[in-house]
């Protein structure tokens, strides 16, 4: 290396100075079409609603930096185009910043203060790491541009599952266009930056300190000797340089006075949407404030700041699409599409200097940019496409808060519109007296607290499924004598319990949820317990995400992780062991929701079985079909239900005994499921209780073990 | 222009019910009350009446009961009705379907409205009387069982597609005012949501007296009805039984019956 002063590169060698000012005024065009464009955004963005999401600014943008650095949820379930995302990344960061420092000294440090730091060591070593960024760049652009070519990945096609082949918006094919466009200009301006180079090296072969240090930028030196092997010397170089300048200059230029008008954009709004991320959205949802008048989103100015910044940064790039369960059976719901049509709509209505009038603003419709009812309707809330949306896009705590408004409008299916009555009515989903609530304890063999009359250090919240539905009485029974075995000083609310309001909420129904919330509240907090316990994961997620909102503070657990201590400390002993091969269906409001993936999996192992896992577990276990009050709607005859789908998905591991599941839902579901779908005699579906209740007390309820 | 729908909030039987000491009525802790629900219908077609919108239309609903009631009013209210009044005097408890409508047919004649509904009956009395009584009384035109409505607001009569039995309809023209009673299905009834029943709590329900509206306790109560309850019961069990067991002791069961049904 060699520290002199000689060694930089030529800036504007040669130029005549009205081309170095035409050159400037064009960039700083270049800089006033991107600032203006970044104006109309934040503009765009003004015009939604507040959103108290400014809390923690630092954290937020500490958390923002790591996960951007370690492209940690671009490299989830697509390593591939993850780690090109990563080299595209890293090469254009470097780049700018190589650009950046070009400028500092050029426009800024020299001729302000004559401070010269660009040239010898640091300029070798700069110029190596630049030229490694752009060979990134390029390399990743090209994995990006084969996928897309050749990879035929569904999750690419963006032709939309909620709207007809011949409807002006059906597929989505501008975006393809601008996706090409956008690898292309990319690529070009890597590509020229190269040729450039080498060009330059070969026009100042004659230059000592050029020429002998070309090896400091590998990329350039090994194109310069090709070149020279074709025949170029200096002076064709010399000529030839200024046309190839102008055009990656001018490429460049227009590229970055593009970003705010095209997808590039997600430089920016990705960011910013990681750093806005909500880590409870979908499963805290937003409260309608009580001065409002009308519950849920309308028009596109009913969505906040944060929801028009999330749909900007979607980048399309269809992961929530393969993870979700409407769009796996075949339901006309892409989260995608809802997010881009969203976009779209705002794109279109609140980037003009005036507001269109109201009407013109309603996001629900059958028109270009509205969203359908029947897309709305058909979610699960599982939360499969938050979760692996990597740039924190919060799909589910929109269509929520559009469902609100649906049913404001009463725009719902009949069946559901008769259970939510049902609620309101009695308390709960299947219509019984509130009496009969606890009818299934009379069959115990011993009494079970009330806890609104004696002090318990756990309290049960039973929840509807496990309550009234006649199968899940069986394993509420059991977890009861589980309870009662290991000495667990429990109690009930006996008919005062009503419905956690889970899935009322989902559903959209926020008068009714606020209604059931409090007067479970009310009720909770006039007994004396410790803690909570539930085997519902439904009541689990809203009584530990969501009553805190409404005054409710308190300790809960899903019954998984309380039995799996009562095991460990013995007072559950298990008198034999299983040999089932088994495999364990994530519930989604135990796992995606709540993070409760270990537990159960535990306890699984602790009573001997085999655990085989499906392909989609964890967090990306697949919804059932029962959430977001789609248990009662009724699925439409003539397209596989999801969990007919998740059967298949069980049947193919081999000697299969035994499919546990650990939500009262999904057992419905799931059982129902098993003989639709053909798999009935091949294996079983068993509540874990009921495994734990084979090893405890199999004398009393050996009629429940498994005889597949 | 005003349409007065009269409702009634009605009680449904909880889970394993216990009749009142008097055996008169079901003690009230077993009942779970809500909206009749022939006066979804009811109302729902006076919105669609105001909602078409060619004249300024008021929607007014109107009740006999108790402070309970006020909860079904509400539910009128959240779905649309600008007011709601409720009647009440402690002496109007036990009057029959007809003293009923004397009180409603009272209302009327202060509310000045230009067509009435009410539901064909309700789910708990089933008296289906209650609306033609209150015709009766304010001596206009009535029409019960009311499938199909064509009506537009300041209309000087309707035609009115009545159901009868055995599929029959019958279109009747009928002069406003009226009273019509309203069969299920005419129209889709709108959901209530529970915000707008909270929000609805805004609006007044009026509170009216007997002598509000000109009549007095002699006018009302059981003492005063023309016919009374004498007794609530629940009739010894027929001959229906379930038939337990497996599948052939089930069919052997039913032979036996059958044949000792013959005689055999």
């Amino acid at each position: 290396m060699d520290n002199s002063k000689e060694i930089t590169r030529v800036l504007f060698e040669n130029f005549q100075p009205q081309a170095i000012h035409l050159f400037y005024a064009i960039g700083y065009l270049a800089i006033a079409v991107f600032t203006y464009g970044v104006y109309v955004q934040i503009r765009k963005y003004r015009r939604g609603k507040p959103d108290g999401s400014w809390n923690e600014l630092f954290h937020r943008f500490v958390d923002m930096v790591k996960t951007m650095a370690t492209h940690r949820t671009l490299v989830r379930r697509d390593k591939s185009a993850g780690r090109a995302h990563g080299l595209i990344f890293l090469g254009f960061v470097l780049l700018f910043i190589g650009t950046s420092t070009i400028t500092l000294e050029y426009d800024i440090l020299e001729p302000l203060f004559g401070v010269k730091f660009w040239y010898g060591n640091f300029y070798l070593l700069f110029s190596l790491v630049l030229d490694l960024a752009g060979l990134g760049l390029i390399v990743g652009l090209i994995y990006m541009m084969y996928r897309r070519k050749w990879l035929h990945l569904p999750k690419l096609d963006y032709k939309r599952v909620d709207r007809q082949e011949g409807d002006p918006d059906f597929d989505r094919s501008q975006y393809r266009r601008e996706d090409w466009a956008f690898l292309w200009s990319f690529i070009l301006i890597g590509i020229t930056g190269f040729i450039l180079e080498a060009t330059r090296l070969v026009w100042l072969n004659d230059r000592p300190e050029v020429w002998d240090y070309r090896m400091w930028s590998p990329v350039g030196a090994l194109l310069a000797q090709i070149m020279q092997t074709f025949g170029m010397v200096s002076e064709s170089a010399g000529a030839f340089r200024p046309y190839l300048w102008w055009f990656h200059g001018l490429l460049s230029l227009t590229f970055i006075a593009c970003i705010p008008y095209t997808k590039i954009k997600h430089i920016f709004t990705a960011a910013t949407s990681l750093m806005f991320k909500d880590p409870l959205a979908g499963r805290r949802l937003p409260k309608v404030p009580d001065d409002q008048k009308t519950a849920g989103y309308k028009t596109i100015t009913d969505l906040t700041w944060k929801n028009l910044l999330h749909l900007d940064a979607c980048t399309k790039c269809g992961r929530c699409q393969e993870a979700c369960p409407a769009n796996a059976v075949g339901a006309p719901l892409s989260p995608r599409d809802v997010i881009l049509s969203l976009r779209e709509f705002a794109n279109h209505a609140l980037s003009a200097k005036e507001l269109p009038k109201e009407a013109e603003l309603n996001i629900h419709g059958k028109d270009v940019g509205q969203v359908f009812m029947e897309t709305l309707w058909s979610c699960r809330t599982c939360l499969a496409c938050v979760e692996i949306c990597p740039v924190a896009v919060e799909h589910v705590p929109i269509i929520v808060q559009m469902r609100r408004n649906l049913v404001e409008a009463g725009e719902m299916e009949p069946l559901l519109e008769k259970t939510l009555q049902t609620i309101h009515k009695t308390g709960n989903s299947f219509g019984e007296s509130k009496r009969k609530r606890a009818a299934w304890a009379k069959e115990l063999p011993f009494e079970i607290k009330d806890a609104r009359k004696e002090p318990v250090d756990v309290l049960w919240f039973v929840g509807d499924y496990a309550s009234f539905d006649p199968r899940n009485q069986k394993v509420t029974q059991s977890f009861a004598k589980l309870m009662h075995h290991a000495g667990v000083n429990f109690g009930l609310l006996f008919e005062a319990e009503l419905n956690a309001g889970n899935d009322v909420r989902r559903v959209g129904e926020e008068g009714l949820y606020e209604l059931l919330a409090s007067s479970n509240i009310g009720t909770l907090q006039a007994c004396d317990f410790a803690s909570i316990v539930t085997t519902d994961p439904h009541s689990f997620n809203t009584i530990r995400n969501e009553y805190p909102d409404f005054g409710g503070k308190f300790e809960i657990e899903h019954y998984t992780t309380l039995v799996k201590r009562l095991i460990e400390t013995g007072q559950v002993k298990l008198k034999k062991k299983l040999d089932y091969r088994v495999t364990f269906h994530d519930p989604c409001h135990l796992g995606r929701y709540n993070k409760g993936y270990d537990a159960p999996r535990e306890v699984i192992k602790l009573l001997g079985c085999e655990l085989v896992e499906m392909a989609r577990n964890r967090d990306n276990s697949f919804c059932c079909g029962a959430g977001g009050g789609r248990i009662w709607i009724p699925d439409p005859v003539g397209i596989e239900k999801p969990s007919a789908n998740r059967m298949k998905e069980a049947g193919q591991i081999e000697g299969l005994q035994v499919f546990v599941v650990s939500c009262p839902k999904d057992l419905t579901m799931f059982e129902d499921a098993l003989k639709t779908s053909g798999f009935e005699g091949q294996f079983v579906v068993r509540e874990l209780i009921e495994l734990i209740d084979e090893c405890i007390e199999y004398e009393v309820w050996e009629d429940t073990a498994v005889t597949a | 222009m005003k349409i007065l729908v009269a409702v009634k909030q009605v009680a449904a039987l909880d889970e394993d019910f216990e009749i009142r000491a008097d055996e008169k009525d079901v003690d009230e802790d077993f009942l779970l009350y809500d909206l009749n629900e022939w006066d979804d219908f009811s109302l729902e077609e006076a919105m669609k009446i105001k909602e078409a919108g060619t004249t300024e239309v008021e929607v007014v609903v109107v009740s006999v009961g108790p402070d309970r009631v006020d909860e079904s009013l509400r539910k009128c209210l959240a779905k649309g009705a600008d007011r709601a009044i409720r009647v009440w005097d402690d002496s109007i408890e036990g009057s029959d379907a007809i003293a009923i409508g004397r009180i409603l047919a009272a209302v009327a004649k202060k509310e000045a409205p230009d067509m009435i509904f009410a539901g064909v009956q309700s789910s708990d009395q089933a008296y289906a009387s209650t609306g033609i009584s209150t015709a009766a009384y304010l001596n206009w035109p009535h029409a019960a069982v009311v499938a199909d409505l064509q009506y537009q607001a300041g209309n000087k009569s309707a035609v009115v597609r009545r159901e009868l039995e055995g599929g029959l309809l019958q279109e009747v023209e009928i002069n406003c005012p009226a009273v019509l009673t309203i069969q299920l299905g005419i129209n889709k009834p709108r959901y209530a949501s529970l915000r707008g029943i909270k929000q609805a709590a805004a609006k007044p329900i009026e509170e009216v007296t007997l002598s509000d509206i000109g009549l007095s306790g002699a006018d009302v109560g059981a003492g005063n009805s023309m016919s009374h309850v004498r007794r609530m019961y629940i009739p010894a069990k027929g001959r229906a039984e379930m038939i337990e067991g497996t599948i052939a002791e089930q069919a052997a069961k039913l032979i036996q019956i059958m044949n000792e049904f013959k005689g055999v």
